[in-house]
């Protein structure tokens, strides 16, 4: 059995997100297979990113996770936060989940600033009104200036970055998915994004990190978690 | 419940949303900008009048309407299919970023090239109105073939895109059967001239009927029987069913192999 499910948040009160024997299983392809080999070969090589993970997470909690590289961090939070499914176990999230993992990701290059951030605030859950209330305040907080309406391939990386944050973050989360060494720019919009997600941890917001860092985890979380292979230690 | 009705308004928001992305990063850094839309049917039409008056000589009534209106319907198909079924590949970086309705990504571009085909229609009807050929009675078969149109290419459209995030075959197989499909359907010729043996390759291609409606509107050429309509329509509903299902279960795992 697997489901996937995101719940309005009234039906249960303190609870954001429950993993119950989740699994993750990826099928090793070192090539892309064709549909004739699949059908010849039948089976295929098999890696558990993710085993039986049980998890609850209340709401307002902060969650650290940690662990060695390909421990399965990252699978942890795309299932968490939607991005891809398990493939046994059920994921319940109470609320809007939004990760900060790829700041980038689904920008055009060709069109504007202000088209992407309708066509990216959209894909984060937001409606097209939201996004027209909130434009200006998302600019601002971007520090995008006079390239707002110019197209996007003339960004420089830094730009591309503070807008993907600014959208992110004007996403209003209920729970928010951060990955370790979040660099947004240059130093002035690190202490602004570092400000804002300290917003966020003062906020009472549920926010799950993965990082190596443990000292930043040790400050900030309620919890922390150790991913090992797959499993939680 | 609210929670329900946010999501349909979200995926709405986000589907026209993409439309417009797909219309606007097409004619992006054109000097013509969305003049295109409009230049590109002009120039098609100019080509094929042309073409026409020197060298074909078909004893179809009308050839010139009969032709063009199949050649944009054509045009439209062909052009989806061969962009959506690459698409989730393509938009891999949205894939990536949340979770989100994946089938907005076929069907903005459906829906933009939708966009287009009704555009070129327009233009068509001004000649075809001024010939007498356009009755205003049949405005209501004109919409119910868009529909069966959109219907097939809608079905087909997640059923290719789906399976092609998994077997990158797909693509190399559409655009071979592009190629066949543009003569089993009767666009330059007319369904009369087929063998009644082989009839049954134009009953299973859904596009036999939708391009026969478009000729009868345009050109006044008679309207598919109700055989052919019937079985065209069985098919494109299969293919819409297919499709849904194959999308649904395909796209929990679209992050996994792209």
């Amino acid at each position: 059995m697997k489901t996937v499910k995101n719940r309005n948040s009234r039906s249960h009160a303190d609870i954001a997100i429950k993993l119950s024997g989740v699994s993750k299983r990826y099928t090793i392809h070192h090539e892309k297979p064709t549909l004739v080999e699949h059908l010849i070969k039948g089976k295929t090589e098999e890696f558990w990113a993710l085993k039986d993970i049980n998890l609850t997470i209340k709401k307002g909690e902060k969650i650290g996770i940690i662990g060695p590289n390909g421990s399965g961090k990252t699978t942890l939070l795309k299932i968490i936060s939607g991005i891809t499914s398990p493939t046994s176990g059920t994921v319940i999230t109470y609320g809007k989940v939004v990760s900060l993992i790829d700041l980038e990701a689904g920008f055009h290059p060709d069109l504007t600033g202000i088209d992407n951030i309708y066509l990216n605030g959209m894909l984060l859950g937001m409606n097209k009104k939201e996004i027209e209330c909130k434009l200006d305040s998302i600019i601002a907080f971007a520090d995008i200036g006079q390239f707002i309406d110019a197209s996007l391939f003339i960004y420089s990386e830094g730009m591309k970055l503070r807008l993907g944050f600014s959208i992110a973050v004007h996403a209003d989360p209920a729970v928010l998915i951060l990955d370790e060494g979040l660099n947004t720019g240059d130093v002035k919009f690190q202490q602004k994004s570092n400000a804002k997600i300290q917003d966020y941890f003062e906020q009472g917001k549920t926010i799950v990190i993965a990082s190596h860092w443990l000292e930043y985890i040790r400050k900030n979380c309620d919890r922390i978690l150790t991913l090992e292979n797959g499993c939680v230690l | 419940m609210k929670s329900k009705s946010y999501e349909i308004r979200l995926f709405w928001d986000l589907l026209c949303g993409m439309t417009e992305k797909e219309l606007k990063s097409r004619y992006k850094h054109t000097v013509f900008g969305f003049l295109w839309i409009l230049i590109n049917p002009l120039l098609q039409m100019l080509v094929i009048g042309f073409i026409f008056r020197l060298f074909i000589k078909e004893p179809i009534s009308n050839y010139f309407y009969y032709l063009f209106c199949g050649l944009l319907v054509w045009n439209f198909f062909s052009l989806t299919l061969s962009k959506t079924t690459p698409s989730i590949v393509y938009e891999r970086s949205l894939i990536k970023k949340s979770r989100f309705p994946h089938s907005v990504i076929p069907l903005s571009i459906i829906f933009s090239n939708a966009i287009n085909l009704v555009i070129a229609l327009g233009l068509f009807s001004v000649p075809v109105v001024i010939n007498g050929l356009f009755d205003i009675k049949n405005i209501p078969i004109l919409l119910i073939a868009l529909f069966l149109l959109l219907i097939f290419s809608i079905g087909i459209s997640l059923f290719t895109s789906a399976l092609n995030v998994r077997f990158r075959d797909v693509n190399f197989f559409v655009q071979a059967v592009l190629i066949l499909w543009f003569y089993a359907t009767p666009i330059v010729y007319s369904i009369s001239v087929v063998p009644y043996n082989l009839m049954w390759l134009w009953r299973i291609n859904p596009l036999t009927s939708i391009v026969q409606l478009f000729q009868f509107i345009f050109s006044g050429a008679p309207p598919p029987g109700w055989g052919m309509l019937l079985i065209n329509l069985s098919i494109s509903m299969l293919f819409l069913v297919l499709g849904i299902i194959v999308f649904k279960l395909e796209s929990k795992n679209f992050d996994d192999w792209v």
